[in-house]
């Protein structure tokens, strides 16, 4: 897929760690993504999400205050098709099947390639 | 790529503070933990949770050893929280943790400073752990981690019994093939199963335990995923939402029904199902709808709470009040122009006030914005204490008071490693064995308490034990053996027996331990307190403990100095060091018998320090009587000080000696320079030069 094609994704990219959100959007940015927001826990990324909209969700596991996983919960009882992609790492396989059975369209497992973010992003944002 | 490089660097930048804070972070988790006496589930989940934080970064920026330890370290956690019942040695987790966040602090110092990472093996750590983790485990399963079970309520849908055929539908099977390296392909297959299920009937897949058996990832990545499945959807239909199977790499898909014309009205109805933006559309509006307030209500409540705290770069802040310096300067030569002062310019003197009263908040601003609370340089003993006292067998108890004290960042990072010493030698030396302890009918938990205060443009910080105090006798045997006594033994007041505990080479512990080294030490700790203008006092009883008392500048940038001129040299002497300043009466000079000038003062001699003589200076006040004398103390040393006249108390901005004077002899005498209201240059001295250098003979 061409840059034109992930112009006009938007995206969200929720973590509790601000070296990962700066490292996600770095590799979103170069690659012609549109980061409208980050946020830092499950229910900030809750609330940005109700207020941006954004077509996919970058969302970590295991996070402070509210998991990734219960945050991806409620983003997808306020927006059924909601798009979300959870940043796993390796050993949270367990987790992974239940974001995956609670509405995640795919996962990026950590450390990643930025192909992988790229690729799994747009293939999530194409999906019908 | 110049702006990709720089990108690196602020994540890497980024990832040391970050990881650097994680780790403190996890120390104060730890410490507070063991003060309780285990760790409580939140805790637990603390620790499980940062150590995975470290581990992703790490793990991102490449710093293999990191991130294998904090791999480990969060199997450990993930263990014991999904284990509450698990019974475990805390004292020897905590000990873990601490011994991994010494290494990584080690790595981060490394990378900090931009020396290759992953140089140190962490083997034995790493084993470490699994030791700790298989005596947890009862040694069944020494690396049970993270990839347990599945939790409860979590099952893949079930695949149909085949031979349940729906009309109109056909059977599929499609083998799936991951790219290389996608991570998780058991966890990948899984979620095939759960998209195809959103379509179709699954009806079976190949291997059958990927949600049970994280072997299986290993067999999809070799032989692939196969699955069946029902659906009415076309060949073609199907194997355009297959491809869409993020890191799909090959896709072989085969429709296994005997064709049956297949019809058009089928397709229609399985799209409509399916999910198509348009049919979607609805229900997210009908959801929207519902709540909305709840979203209102989240949305203002997030621009209600603007960020309040950046962090700036310290870097900008040294900038920044190095330029407050010019300004001031600036200032003073507009303010105090003397061209100015001879004309008659109405409301000059007004504006200039006013400027003069701007600058000076601003000075007063930008100095707070560096004032960094002590807390946690503070906060750093407890960890010292801790080890300490567990090595040594002390069982000691540390005490903090005033720890919201504010000093500048600069010197903080002066007085971190004085008062670690400090604290050191407080329970090394002072602090007595239990035995000897519960001789004298003390308590048997010992004391040590750090206090911090502000006094002024100082801030007082005293670090107070219960111990033995100081042996005069023992420290004057030591000097005496050393050479270092210059009068009579019976003549030393108590305080300068103390202080000969900070000649270098001075030691009367004769025991060398881990911590308090061989007598290296308490010099370097007053060279370090002097060398941002503080200065170390002792106090002690013997058998009731002793007291150090530093006391530090607020800052180092600025100086409240006395500006006075020998000959056409103008220089600078800070004012706390200054005791008085007079004009001597020629019946109180005396000479003694090897000609060095004395002053009388109250009863009591002191030297005369040329400097005119001293450095050569040509200047026609040369008549003790004529100029001014300056009694300069420091370190308890007094002296007192020839200049021609005093020129005026000032604030002034301390610049770093220019390197071409680094080299010089004078660079010992200066601590700095400075640049004056008339704008010429005014060398500050040294205090601790003017009251230790040899003087020059006549």
């Amino acid at each position: 897929m061409t840059a034109e094609a992930s112009a006009l994704i938007s995206v969200l990219v929720v973590d509790d760690a601000a070296f990962m959100r700066l490292a996600i959007k770095n590799v979103l940015n170069k690659h012609g993504f549109t980061v409208v927001a980050d946020a830092k826990n499950g229910q900030e990324g809750v609330d940005k999400y109700k207020e941006f909209k954004p077509d996919v969700v970058t969302m970590d596991i295991t996070m402070p205050d509210m998991t990734g996983i219960e945050a991806l919960r409620l983003i997808r009882e306020f927006d059924p098709n909601a798009r979300v992609v959870m940043i796993s790492a390796m050993g949270q396989e367990s987790m992974v099947k239940e974001a995956i059975l609670s509405g995640a369209k795919s996962f990026i497992v950590k450390p990643y390639k930025e192909e992988h973010i790229t690729q799994t992003l747009l293939k999530v944002a194409s999906k019908c | 790529m110049a702006p990709e490089n720089n990108q690196d660097e602020s994540l890497l930048e980024l990832f040391v503070f970050e990881t650097g804070q994680n780790a403190q972070q996890l120390e104060q988790v730890v410490l507070a933990a063991e003060s309780q006496g285990g760790f409580s589930h939140d805790q637990v989940n603390e620790v499980f949770r940062i150590m995975h934080t470290i581990k992703g970064s790490a793990a991102m920026m490449s710093f293999v050893g990191i991130a294998k330890l904090a791999h480990r370290m969060e199997d450990l956690f993930f263990y014991i929280r999904e284990n509450p019942e698990a019974s475990y040695d805390s004292r020897a987790v905590s000990d873990m943790i601490l011994s991994c966040m010494d290494f990584i602090n080690q790595e981060l110092e490394r990378i900090r400073s931009g020396e290759p990472a992953d140089q140190e093996d962490n083997q034995l750590l790493i084993h470490r752990i699994d030791l700790l983790m298989s005596v947890m485990t009862g040694n069944s399963e020494p690396h049970a981690g993270c990839s347990a079970k599945p939790p409860a309520g979590v099952s893949a849908p079930a695949p149909v019994p085949l031979g349940s055929e729906s009309p109109g539908a056909k059977r599929y099977k499609a083998i799936i093939l991951f790219e290389d390296g996608c991570a998780m392909e058991d966890v990948r297959a899984y979620s095939v199963t759960v998209e195809v299920g959103e379509y179709a009937k699954v009806l079976s897949y190949e291997p059958q335990d990927i949600m049970e058996n994280g072997e299986s990832a290993a067999r999809v990545r070799e032989h692939g995923f196969t699955i069946r499945f029902e659906t009415e959807l076309s060949l073609e239909e199907v194997r355009k939402k297959l491809m869409q199977t993020v890191f799909l790499s090959e896709l072989d898909l085969v429709c296994e029904t005997v064709e049956a014309a297949p019809t058009e009205a089928g397709h229609d109805d399985a799209e409509a199902h399916e999910g198509h933006p348009e049919a979607a559309e609805a229900p997210e509006a009908s959801e929207a709808a519902k709540k909305p307030a709840a979203n209102q209500d989240s949305t203002a409540q997030y621009h209600q709470q603007p960020q309040s705290i950046i962090s700036v770069s310290v870097n900008k802040l040294d900038l920044m009040m190095d330029l407050m310096g010019e300004l001031v300067i600036a200032k003073t030569m507009v303010v105090e122009n003397p061209e100015i002062a001879k004309l008659e310019v109405a409301d000059f003197n007004k504006s200039a006030a006013h400027l003069s009263k701007i600058v000076t908040e601003m000075q007063e601003l930008v100095m707070s914005m560096r004032l960094v609370p002590l807390s946690a340089t503070f906060h750093r003993m407890q960890r010292v204490v801790r080890d300490m006292s567990n090595t040594l067998n002390k069982d000691v108890h540390l005490t903090l008071i005033g720890e919201d004290t504010s000093v500048d960042k600069n010197v903080i990072e002066h007085i971190a490693d004085p008062l670690i010493h400090l604290v050191r030698n407080s329970i090394d030396h002072g602090i007595e064995s239990a035995e000897e302890r519960a001789r004298a009918g003390k308590s048997p938990t010992a004391t040590v308490t750090l206090e911090a205060q502000n006094a002024g443009g100082n801030v007082l910080v005293s670090i107070r034990d219960d111990g033995r105090g100081l042996d005069r006798e023992k420290i004057l045997a030591r000097a005496r053996a050393n050479n270092l006594l210059t009068k009579p033994e019976s003549e030393y007041t108590d305080r300068e027996v103390y202080n000969m505990i900070f000649l270098p080479g001075f030691s009367t512990n004769e025991k060398v331990t881990e911590f308090s080294g061989r007598g290296v030490g308490m010099d370097v700790v007053m060279q370090n307190i002097s060398q941002i203008g503080g200065s170390v006092a002792i106090e002690s009883e013997p058998g009731k403990g002793m007291n150090t008392l530093l006391k530090i500048p607020l800052t180092i940038a600025i100086l409240d100095g006395m500006n006075v001129s020998v000959g056409d040299t103008r220089l600078t002497v800070p004012i706390a060091a200054i005791c008085e300043s007079f004009k001597p009466r020629q019946q109180d000079i005396l000479k003694d018998i090897d000609g060095n000038e004395m002053i009388m003062v109250r009863g009591e001699c002191y030297a005369v320090l040329r400097l005119h003589r001293q450095w050569n200076v040509q200047t026609s006040v040369t008549q003790l009587t004529d100029g001014i004398l300056m009694m300069v103390e420091q370190d308890g040393k007094k002296r007192c000080i020839f200049v021609d006249k005093l020129v005026g108390r000032q604030q002034v901005v301390v610049k770093a000696l220019p390197a071409y004077l680094k080299k010089t002899p004078l660079s010992r005498c200066l601590s700095g320079l400075t640049l004056l209201g008339d704008g010429s240059i005014s060398l500050i001295l040294d205090a601790g030069w003017l009251v230790e250098t040899s003087i020059n003979g006549q």
